[in-house]
């Protein structure tokens, strides 16, 4: 496997967040020096050539996000930053936040020249506090340095609800409202901040920003697949002997990089299943993580997704009912509570499945609770719900023999 | 403006380009169930149940969020979707914390939610065995309203109210999934002027009025369109009465009635509660029993006479007081200060005329006040007693007042009465009687024809 350190290769250095540090190993230098010899126009043509997907989930092509943005309004534009990382096994933001913020300030300045904002704002979740004084330092002291002459960056500190991460939620709460979701527009067009032209993006995308203008287009393409060029930091926590962030180009193999870089399964059980990318995905069993290749293509033509990237590795003794039940607690407690399907689902089924471990459940429960997740699938606002629908049927149905184990009959 | 066609379940439409889907479907009839959305607040798209069948698209989608398109092919029913199914799985699942408490809920008759349950979901409950989430009941949020957080749908059309029409921001909703409520703001009561139109948009049991609530059953009530004479603005309403076997006929309440060229779709709380005031301080009977020949000879001894026209009658009315001004040679006047209240009105519906028909008034050039004394004043329902210099007074009133007259003959109030008020605003609308008055209280027509006059 050849490394791939695109965006974390200072990680590892020591007081990689203080700007000397950063400024003597190339934060600030040549990529900063080339978007400011570009136009507008050119920086948004080289990153829609490098085929840059969004890092927070969806997988949206960058570039596209950044030409919907108005070149020439009365409005000014702003660029909101992403740092809401709530997915439950998703911990990549953070590393960049607190091991190299310059990055991300210097993604930001780049991004703030192509689509002309002058004010940036980093939406940070509250929990985050520690990495937000990092973050906080870092933006002092460029501004001391004299950075961020061309742009302001604000750190607006989130109250740590899940659906914030949803960028329009994301922006309601900015503007001092209940984080919901907003009402999806009829035709392409950019997000709004207080009616103004707003791009949302993750920290990811942004702190991937520097290395494709330093390297062009091409230099980004070098790694990855034709669809999912360049690479991603791949988070991985549960039953493994080394969790934690690792970088790795897209394409490389599921389980290849739980043994490079995880060092197989604790205890040197068998594996039993992976959520791939964030609580948010279908789970994948033994079999499928063997065929499995981290990039958008190859997830979804198993039936999931590569999400944020968040790998929670499950071993052989883990309890597929209790930790749907664990998952639902989340989803039960994050439900903005705005659609119907979502706000009533997600507790039912919590409560069904809590039901079922309770050795009081049946089969009519078990199929119950697919028609509730039939039934919060794409019919709200936003995809969480969906989201949901989606972890309650990939358990239910490649574990289904667990929950009828449950059964009040079962148990007898 | 370009008109487009719009096909749904097979009948095409004509409609304005980019309107919404929904309004069409409550124009034409074509039923549609829903919360959230109303006219005069938009879409929130949050209760997710007008979900119709789009032709091209693979999932269902919700009316109130469809601006309509050239060509688009809806089916309300569903095509290759089951959308009685979708409707019904949702409002399942809007049911499932809900206390179903209808029979003593003061909502049932005029529920949505009960009403779509009878149409989509009649199955049994499949919460055994599952706890319901708790939430706080009956309370009192401030004018006249009651609040139950178990039975809200979290449609938000209070706080929508509250933010977007009222623009005093009250109410809100707080906590988060299931656990989501509607609540007052920290620290504040819910206080406007208009407060009380949040029952009326609450389309189910959450938001109840004191003043109504556990009074009557609303299927026991007859409804009727009329007008609120509590001011010019005349806003319509329906009047909801009935009578009750050995009582009088009553009137329970006013509510609001749509109309885009008075008062769109709200009314005042003041207005609302003016119903009270209808039966209050009547004249119930003629001072003496022979009115005729005590007005005949009043009339005949009197060498110079007045007219007091008040504000509060029909059009037809005050040109018929007029004609009989005219035909026995009195002069016709209508003091307005008494009706002025200057801090009653507002920039939204309420007029600082408190009475209804003040533009009829001054647009006949009734005049303001007389210069003289005169031998006798013939009232005619106004409530002054200010300019009144006289030797005689001879007074049709509905309601009593100080004036000392000589014969109080007692008159029908609007709701016994049919005619026509001109609002402030110079729009006419036609009031037809509501309940049956007393017997011995007519209407001035029918005085003038009784006292041959």
């Amino acid at each position: 496997m050849r490394d791939a350190r695109l965006v974390s290769k200072r990680f590892s250095l020591e007081n990689s967040h203080t700007l000397k540090v950063a400024k003597e190993n190339g934060v600030y230098d040549e990529a900063l020096k080339r978007a400011y010899s570009l136009e507008p126009l050119e920086i948004i043509e080289i990153i829609k050539q490098s085929g840059l997907r969004g890092k927070g989930g969806g997988g949206a092509p960058a570039g596209d996000k950044w030409e919907l943005m108005p070149q020439d309004d009365d409005k000014p534009s702003f660029l909101a930053v992403n740092c809401d990382e709530s997915e439950p096994g998703t911990f990549k933001d953070r590393q960049i936040i607190s091991k190299d913020p310059h990055l991300l300030i210097e993604g930001i300045l780049i991004t703030c020249r192509a689509i002309k904002a002058r004010h940036a704002y980093i939406y940070i979740r509250g929990e985050y506090k520690q990495f937000q004084d990092i973050l906080q330092s870092a933006i002092d002291e460029a501004y001391a340095d004299g950075l961020l002459k061309e742009c302001d960056i604000t750190i607006h500190r989130g109250a740590g609800a899940y659906i914030c991460g949803e960028k329009s939620a994301l922006l309601e709460s900015m503007e001092g409202k209940r984080g919901h979701p907003r009402l999806k527009p009829k035709q392409k067009e950019c997000e709004w901040y207080f009616g103004n032209p707003t791009l949302v993006n993750n920290v990811e995308t942004i702190a991937s920003v520097p290395y494709i203008i330093e390297h062009g287009a091409e230099g980004y393409r070098e790694y990855g697949t034709e669809k999912s060029p360049g690479t991603m930091l791949f988070a991985m926590s549960g039953h493994v002997k080394n969790p934690g962030v690792y970088e790795v180009e897209f394409g490389t193999g599921m389980l290849d990089y739980i043994e490079h870089f995880g060092g197989g399964i604790l205890d040197d059980k068998k594996l039993k299943a992976v959520i791939p990318g964030g609580a948010s995905t279908d789970i994948l069993t033994a079999d499928e993580v063997k065929v499995a290749k981290l990039d958008y293509e190859s997830m979804r033509s198993i039936g999931s997704a590569l999400g944020t990237g968040g790998m929670i590795v499950m071993d052989e003794d883990t309890n597929m009912v209790e930790a749907l039940k664990n998952l639902l607690e989340f989803y039960h407690e994050e439900s903005c509570g705005q659609c119907t399907p979502c706000r009533e689902g997600t507790g039912w089924s919590n409560k069904l499945v809590g039901k079922i471990l309770d050795g009081k459940g049946s089969s009519e429960d078990i199929d119950k609770l697919l028609e509730i997740s039939d039934t919060m699938n794409g019919k709200t606002i936003c995809v969480f719900a969906p989201a949901v629908s989606s972890v309650i049927n990939s358990f239910i149905k490649k574990f289904r023999d667990e929950f009828e184990a449950y059964n009040k009959e079962a148990l007898i | 403006m370009s008109l487009i066609k719009v096909t749904v379940d097979d009948k095409t439409y004509e409609v304005e380009n980019g309107s919404l889907l929904i309004d069409l479907l409550i124009q034409e009839d074509v039923h549609v169930p829903y919360f959230c959305y109303h006219k005069a607040l938009g879409a929130d798209g949050n209760c997710r149940m007008c979900m119709v069948e789009i032709e091209g698209q693979k999932r269902p989608q919700i009316a109130c969020d469809t601006p309509v398109k050239d060509g688009m092919i809806v089916y309300s029913k569903g095509n290759k979707l089951p959308i009685k199914k979708i409707r019904k799985d949702i409002l399942e699942l809007e049911l499932i914390n809900h206390p179903v408490d209808c029979p003593v809920c003061d909502q049932a008759g005029e529920c949505s939610l009960q009403e779509y349950y009878m149409e989509y979901g009649l199955h049994e409950s499949h919460m055994y065995g599952l706890e319901k989430v708790l939430l706080r009941k009956k309370i009192d949020i401030g004018s006249n309203v009651l609040l139950d957080q178990e039975r809200c749908v979290l449609c938000a059309r209070c706080t929508r109210f509250t933010d977007k029409i009222t623009h005093t921001h009250e109410l809100g909703i707080v906590g988060r999934g299931d656990e989501a409520c509607v609540t007052v703001m920290p620290g504040r009561r819910l206080d406007n002027p208009y407060a009380m139109n949040v029952v009326d948009l609450c389309p189910v049991g959450a938001l109840t009025s004191k003043d109504f609530r556990f009074v009557q059953r609303v299927w026991f009530l007859d409804s009727n369109e009329s007008v609120c004479t509590g001011c010019a603005k005349n806003c319509s309403i329906y009047i909801d009465h009935n009578k009750l076997k050995y009582q009088d006929e009553k009137i329970y309440r006013f509510r609001p009635r749509e109309n885009k060229d008075v008062n769109g779709f709200f009314i005042c709380d003041e207005g609302r509660l003016s119903y009270k005031k209808l039966f209050e301080d009547r004249v119930l009977n003629s001072s003496h029993v022979n009115e005729k020949d005590i007005i005949k000879s009043s009339i005949e001894k009197a060498s110079n006479i007045a007219i007091l026209v008040g504000a509060s009658l029909f059009n037809e009315e005050i040109e018929m007081v007029k004609e009989f001004a005219h035909k026995i040679s009195a002069s016709l006047y209508c003091p307005q200060d008494i009706y002025i209240d200057e801090e009653f009105e507002d920039d939204m519906l309420r007029s600082k005329y408190k009475v209804a028909n003040i533009k009829t008034i001054q647009n006949m050039g009734i005049k303001d006040s007389l210069p003289k004394a005169y031998d006798l004043v013939i009232n005619f329902d106004h409530p002054s007693v200010v300019h009144v210099d006289a030797k005689e007074i001879i007074s049709f009133q509905t309601y009593k007042n100080d004036l000392e007259s000589t014969l109080t003959i007692p008159i029908a109030s609007y709701v016994e009465k049919s005619g026509s008020f001109t609002n402030i605003d110079g729009v006419t609308q036609h009031v037809d009687k509501v309940i049956e008055c007393d017997k011995k209280t007519k209407t001035i027509s029918e005085w003038f024809e009784r006292l041959e006059l």
